[in-house]
């Protein structure tokens, strides 16, 4: 008989403690890979929606840009640089940019807001600004005419809960109002009909308008139409005016940035700040994402630039959101290695009674000719064989849940969105497809169990065959 | 021939701050074909010889040849292999392996000294018919009696062909017709095969079977006494 057959014989002569200690493991594994997917998930989209919406993937800035960022550190970018980057196999487009700051005033209210000028019609290569224009939005007018088609559930509650609220797709719009997949059909007429926002956009050659941010928009009361008037510094001191149409609002998912945001075109911005030809920064796109690869992009396209201008990666730019959510990173570890823990505790509670229960035979199977190698490699397979099925289970189990939370992401509805939103959150919680942290989970287990075998195989080793059979 | 010679060996324990002499200068040797039993009050050291022969213990003194090999210069493993080829083991509560049938329980030992599959097979058949259990072949320990569990240890013990079987109060656990029915298996092992057993025991049925009688008493031999059956 091979040591594995005997090994799975041994497994189930105590079923349900078997069945226990593999759940303990299922559930761990389970809970683990269910929490790290939707925290690395929010990490995620996070990045991913500053990325999309204000950084890029790399950026090409003056050297002490990222010290002081004003206009002073800005660089005049000529067709020269654009064409040297854009001949790098990983680069898609160059799309400059100029930024600075400006007061912004509509009627009596005023705020602070940073203003950035793109080409619109190139934007999109880079940045993501033109799926987030606003296309429904909860008016107190919209709100009133929705109640008064007697909408089911909870519907007509949360309409009081997000009056004045803007979204940017109907998918959210239907999972904040908890509105049923079986009334969408019904619903989804009367949505559009009360709630679609009129909403524009720039074009390259348009002059004299401005799209805000949805929370900018809320704070200085001003809408589609309305007029924005920017005041502030220019390049080198110049005073900076000009008075913008309101064409269009987007929704920035990132409260700080959609409370003081204002596109202009590039043109505009350059007029603006009194800053022909000059751009504060340029996104970079690329073909490939992923950190080696714009790590070995950056390498490779300082070695083109000179000494005044440096490409920097998103990490670069946004260290702060990085460290945060390094600091929320860390908690979630903590919560998992205590449930790890837990876990440990169970596992070592197995191999502690099944030591003790078998001993006599132990000290039988040593006597009759058995090496204590061969034992202990029996024992071992029975604790590696309980510890898979308990991981191949949770990770499973996980799989379909993962695959689903990343496909239709868990939105909030009613209060929670609310809280969420309040607190500066999308309230969106999607998950991250299996990746290394799929593994690590694994590792862990094994790890846990490469503890309790080595215990048991010390235990064989040690064990006194005469008075294991007097047990 | 001699299977078993036992020279003026002492075991001693230091449990505690009092010295035992659990086996006391004994010196024994027994025959191949032999059918005896160590006899004697509880503590007289009849386990402890029997651990002692088997290689399971190591003397404090004096000398143990088994097969010809002499006991104290194996290394553990090699005692371990030593037992697994040359001597058969039967415990009074069984041991059998709970997880397997009766017949894995008898191969088990042979996949130890890795017989081909074919060749365990039938040797596994032929011991479990010469313990009258070859119709439940497929039953585990549980389904079987204290007796036919007995019987399989038996088999078990002797499929690897060993030079001998130690039993350490074989009966001890089963009702008289179970341990009569055990005994008559054994005596004729014992004839047939000129298989050499040593019981201990305090069973007045084994002593009755026996053709030789060892009493032991605090650790010494007071007697050694052939016995003719007729």
């Amino acid at each position: 008989m091979k040591d594995y057959q005997l090994a799975w014989r041994n497994l189930w002569r105590n079923r349900r403690r078997t069945l226990i200690t593999a759940a303990s493991v299922f559930f761990a594994v389970f809970f683990a890979l269910i929490m790290r997917s939707f925290q690395l998930g929010t990490y995620e989209k996070m990045y991913r929606d500053v990325i999309e919406s204000y950084s890029g993937y790399l950026q090409l800035q003056h050297v002490d840009y990222m010290d002081e960022s004003n206009l002073d550190n800005s660089f005049v970018i000529d067709p020269g640089i654009i064409s040297r980057i854009e001949d790098d196999p990983n680069v898609t487009a160059v799309i400059p940019k100029l930024e600075s700051f400006a007061l912004a005033a509509a009627g009596s209210r005023t705020q602070a807001v940073m203003v950035i000028g793109m080409d619109p019609d190139n934007e999109i290569r880079g940045l993501n600004i033109r799926n987030r224009l606003i296309r429904y939005r909860l008016t107190p007018g919209a709100v009133e005419s929705l109640k008064a088609e007697n909408l089911p559930g909870l519907t007509p509650k949360l309409l009081d809960v997000f009056v004045n609220e803007s979204f940017t797709d109907e998918e959210s719009l239907i999972s904040i109002l908890g509105i049923d997949r079986s009334d969408t059909l019904k619903i989804l007429p009367l949505l559009r009909k009360y709630t679609v926002f009129d909403n524009g956009y720039l074009t390259a050659a348009d002059t004299g308008f401005a799209v805000i941010g949805s929370g900018l928009s809320e704070y200085i009361h001003a809408g589609v139409g309305d007029t924005l008037v920017l005041m502030g510094q220019g390049f080198h001191g110049a005073s900076a005016a000009g008075l913008y149409v309101i064409k269009g609002i987007v929704n920035m998912s990132q409260p700080e940035i959609d409370n003081r945001f204002v596109y202009l075109t590039l043109d505009d911005a350059r007029y603006l700040y009194a800053a022909p030809g000059m751009a504060t920064s340029a996104i970079i796109s690329v073909r490939e994402t992923d950190d080696d690869n714009l790590l070995m992009t950056r390498d490779r396209l300082r070695e083109v630039l000179g000494d005044d201008l440096v490409i920097r990666t998103w990490k670069e730019m946004n260290a702060l959101l990085l460290n945060q959510m390094e600091a929320d990173n860390k908690s979630g570890a903590i919560m998992i290695g205590i449930l790890y823990l837990v876990i440990a505790f169970g596992v070592f509670g197995t191999v502690l009674m099944m030591m003790a229960e078998r001993r006599r035979e132990f000290g039988m199977l040593v006597s009759i000719g058995m090496r204590k190698g061969k034992l202990a490699r029996t024992i071992s397979m029975e604790m590696l064989l309980i510890g898979l099925l308990g991981v191949a289970a949770g990770v499973a189990g996980s799989l379909p849940v993962v695959f689903l939370g990343y496909a239709r992401p868990l939105r909030f509805t009613g209060e929670m969105a609310k809280m969420y939103e309040d607190y500066g959150f999308d309230p969106v919680m999607p998950m991250l497809l299996p990746d290394t942290y799929y593994l690590w989970q694994v590792v862990i287990v094994l790890l846990i169990l490469l503890v309790a075998i080595a215990f048991s195989v010390r235990k064989v080793f040690k064990l006194n065959v005469i008075n294991a059979l007097r047990a | 021939m001699k299977v078993v010679e036992i020279n003026d060996v002492f075991r001693t324990y230091h449990d505690t701050e009092v010295e035992v002499k659990a086996v006391n200068g004994v010196t024994l040797s027994f025959e191949k074909g032999d059918f005896a039993v160590i006899v004697g009050p509880s503590g007289s050291g009849k386990t402890t010889l029997l651990n002692l022969i088997g290689g399971l213990d190591q003397p404090t003194g004096g000398e143990i040849i088994v097969a010809g090999h002499r006991l104290s210069e194996l290394r553990p493993s090699e005692l371990i292999d030593f037992r697994m080829e040359h001597v058969g083991f039967v415990f009074q509560s069984y041991n059998l392996i709970p997880v397997l049938t009766a017949e894995e329980n008898v191969g088990f030992i042979l996949s130890l000294q890795k017989w081909p599959k074919e060749k365990r097979k039938a040797r596994t058949q032929e011991m479990l018919s010469a313990v009258g259990l070859s119709d439940r072949h497929k039953s585990r320990p549980s389904q079987l009696s204290g007796g036919q569990q007995q019987r399989v240890a038996v088999a078990r013990a002797l499929a690897a062909r060993p030079e001998f079987i130690l039993a350490d109060e074989p009966t001890a656990n089963l009702d008289s017709k179970s341990a009569e029915t055990l005994l008559d298996i054994m005596v004729k092992l014992n004839k047939d095969e000129k298989m050499t057993f040593i019981f201990s025991t305090h069973d007045i049925r084994v002593m009755k079977r026996a053709r030789r009688v060892i009493t032991l008493e605090d650790g010494r031999v007071v007697s050694d006494e052939k016995v003719n059956h007729r």
